[in-house]
């Protein structure tokens, strides 16, 4: 049952029970004088009474009316408030307990409402903090913020120990001082510290709320000093590597320089006075050099350095040219080039290291068998392939998965020469050129075939 | 062989060698004179500046890892002072992140250990395009598109797009004749004077390829245009045009 329903219910029995025990008495004691009941007189006493009833509900209605009109102006606003409108007044006139209901509601939204444009100013000034922005900017900002958010007169953050700030004592009618510790659950970081205009109210609220800001402000300067900390360790982990890049330049330096005189010296006296024996060193030079070569690689595969450039070459030249370089007299060689037209993108000097790779182990897995290369277009793909074959025993089935790992040489096991990286380096290289290295299903009377894939160009129609 | 044109033609091309190898710098400057080149020789960077104040060489050949002096240090010192080509003989490779720093301050690298037809190749190419002058350092060839072969980068629509060492060496021949028409020869020298793989496809193929680089629309180009049977020329569309 409503307030005002109440209400009604007792201002009508409040004014109709009296009057309905008058009545009784009045018909009792004129029953007890005449002995008989006179008809008229309770047709008086129920008129009246009728006549009182609706008198009582028709006042009691309107007083109940007034009395509740100010609280259900109060619950709309409380309810609009509690939406998020926090701008409802509530207006009443007079001096009475439901007028200073009325006015303490306003000043709780007003509070509210300050408070929430604050928290709005606040979250805005955290927003704006970046830990990118450096401890100076960043605590210069924090402070600017807690200023124009807090309405402070002035404000500074200490980056010290918070009891190293002296506790300013209050004056009233003086500019009122505040201050909140720039706390973390394991550390004190600094103390905010300002000044209030006098005037401004101050409670156990808005020293929360300061509180929660100055906390704020207490992560955002961990945030800092922590990126600053990751940052300073990636510009240490980018200098490692340039030192690293830096090492193997000079060693493989050191390692080719020796090598162009041998090499260059032996070339030299070949072509006044030929000996086989001087082709010998030409090769052996060549040979250290190429393995030079795929250990500088390795690195910068790892290191994430190696850039190949992307240039336009033909791949059965190519093909033949590293064949030559490796000089392996004695072992037939056929070179079949079906390109079409096509020619391949890739990086000449790494192209040749895989080349190298693949055709020494053709000369040393294949035991001195024939090796046939194919050059063919596969240009559904826009790909130009090369597919390696010797005549050898091929790879054994167990090896398949596992000859493009680092260290691992093959049916051959450590007796072998070579780094173990061939195949492991090649297929990196192919795949930086945007291509791949396949070991092909075995055939039968064939023995290991390898296939190169590089992006390739289809043959120019723009004949200049 | 080589040198022999140069021999009739009047004074041998003089070459600076500089390197901290003593073996590599007798038996270089030896395979070179029998060339007919005439050569003179540095032990260090300090020692090759010395050289260049008593008269400048056609070329020099600059080794990269030198003890007191690097050569890249080397070479922009000797950019400083002149605009002479310089071919940087070194252990760096095209995918060596050093590469791109090389292309700033050097004509052309030669990997040690050197091959050496392939270096007299690479010096003969040198040679060749010292004719091949851009007059400036940027070469602005329209509203969408500018040249800074230097640093072999184009910026296209006012994005960066990277060019490789042989793409901008076809530019650079282009550009050197702005407006005029390069025959396909010409440019495959340049492009590939030190190898005998090379044929005219491999110029189209490339020409194709930057024109999906550098063009508004690749298959109307505007700035790099077929000259049919020719060769190709490099168009300016300035915005005064």
């Amino acid at each position: 049952m409503s307030f005002r329903a109440r209400l009604t219910l007792g201002v009508v029995i409040g004014a109709v029970l009296p009057l309905t025990g008058f009545g009784l008495v009045l018909v009792g004691t004129e029953v007890a004088r005449t002995g008989v009941l006179d008809s008229t007189l309770v047709r008086i006493v129920l008129f009246v009474l009728a006549a009182a009833i609706i008198i009582a509900v028709l006042f009691a209605y309107a007083l109940a009316n007034n009395l509740t009109a100010p609280l259900r102006a109060v619950s709309r606003a409380v309810e609009r408030a509690s939406a998020g409108d926090l701008s409802v007044r509530v207006e009443v006139a007079g001096e009475d307990e439901l007028a200073r209901l009325v006015e303490s509601h306003n000043r709780l939204a007003a509070a509210l409402e300050r408070r929430n444009a604050e928290l709005g100013r606040i979250l805005l000034a955290i927003g704006e903090t970046s830990p990118r922005d450096g401890l100076e900017r960043l605590v210069a900002q924090a402070t600017r913020s807690a200023r124009s958010a807090f309405g402070m007169i002035d404000a500074r953050i200490e980056l010290i120990d918070p009891t190293m700030v002296p506790v300013e004592e209050d004056i009233p009618g003086e500019s009122r001082p505040v201050r909140a510790v720039l706390a973390l659950p394991d550390e004190r970081v600094g103390v905010l510290v300002g000044h209030l205009p006098a005037t401004r109210g101050w409670d156990a609220a808005d020293q929360d709320l300061l509180e929660l800001y100055a906390s704020e402000v207490a992560v955002a300067i961990r945030n800092e000093e922590l990126f600053d900390q990751v940052e300073r360790q990636r510009q240490r982990l980018v200098e490692l590597d340039q030192a690293k890049d830096e090492f193997l330049r000079g060693i493989s330096h050191n390692l080719q320089t020796p090598l162009t005189s041998i090499r260059a010296y032996a070339e030299q006296i070949g072509t006044e006075q030929p000996d086989a024996r001087l082709s010998i060193i030409v090769e052996q030079a060549d040979r250290l050099y190429r393995i030079v070569r795929q250990l500088v690689a390795t690195s910068r595969l790892e290191s994430g350095t190696l850039r190949p450039a992307k240039e336009v070459l033909g791949l059965a030249p190519r093909v033949r040219r590293a064949w030559d370089a490796l000089g392996a007299s004695g072992v037939s060689f056929e070179l079949e080039d079906d390109a079409a037209g096509w020619l391949a993108i890739a990086d000449p000097d790494q192209l040749d290291q895989v080349l190298w790779a693949l055709l020494d182990n053709a000369v040393r897995y294949g035991g001195g068998t024939p090796i046939r290369a194919h050059v063919a277009p596969r240009p559904d793909a826009e790909q130009l392939a090369v597919t390696i074959v010797d005549s050898g025993p091929g790879v054994r089935r167990e090896d398949r998965d596992r000859i493009f790992e680092r260290y691992e040489r093959g049916a051959a096991g450590a007796s072998a020469e070579g780094t173990g990286l061939g195949l492991y380096v090649s297929r990196s290289l192919c795949v930086a050129m945007g291509g791949d290295l396949m070991l092909e299903p075995p055939l039968d009377g064939r023995g290991a075939a390898f296939t190169v894939l590089l992006p390739g160009e289809p043959p120019a129609t723009d004949l200049a | 062989m080589l040198a022999g044109g140069w021999r009739s033609g009047g004074a041998a091309p003089r070459i600076l060698i500089v390197d901290d190898d003593p073996n590599l710098l007798v038996l270089l400057a030896d395979q070179l004179r029998n060339d007919g080149f005439e050569i003179q020789t540095a032990r260090d960077g300090e020692e090759a500046l010395r050289r260049l104040d008593g008269g400048w060489p056609d070329l020099l050949i600059v080794d990269m890892m030198m003890a007191r002096m690097d050569g890249l240090t080397l070479a922009r010192e000797i950019k400083a002072r002149a605009d002479l080509p310089i071919i940087v003989l070194s252990a760096i490779d095209t995918a060596d992140s050093k590469a791109d720093l090389l292309e700033e301050v050097a004509e052309d690298y030669v990997t040690k250990p050197y091959h050496y037809p392939e270096l007299r190749a690479r010096i003969a190419r040198v040679m060749r395009r010292l004719g091949d002058k851009v007059p400036r350092r940027e070469l602005v060839l329209g509203p969408q598109l500018t040249l800074d072969l230097r640093r072999r980068s184009a910026t296209v629509r006012g994005e960066g797009v990277a060019l490789t060492p042989t793409e901008s060496r076809l530019l650079y021949a282009l550009a050197a004749n702005l407006g005029k028409t390069v025959s396909t020869e010409i440019l495959l020298d340049r492009g590939w004077g030190d190898t005998d793989d090379a044929d005219p496809s491999y110029v189209w193929v490339t020409m194709r390829r930057l024109r999906q680089k550098i063009e508004p629309n690749p298959d109307h180009p505007v700035h790099l245009v077929t000259v049919r049977g020719v060769g190709y020329r490099l168009v300016s569309h300035g915005t005064d045009a």
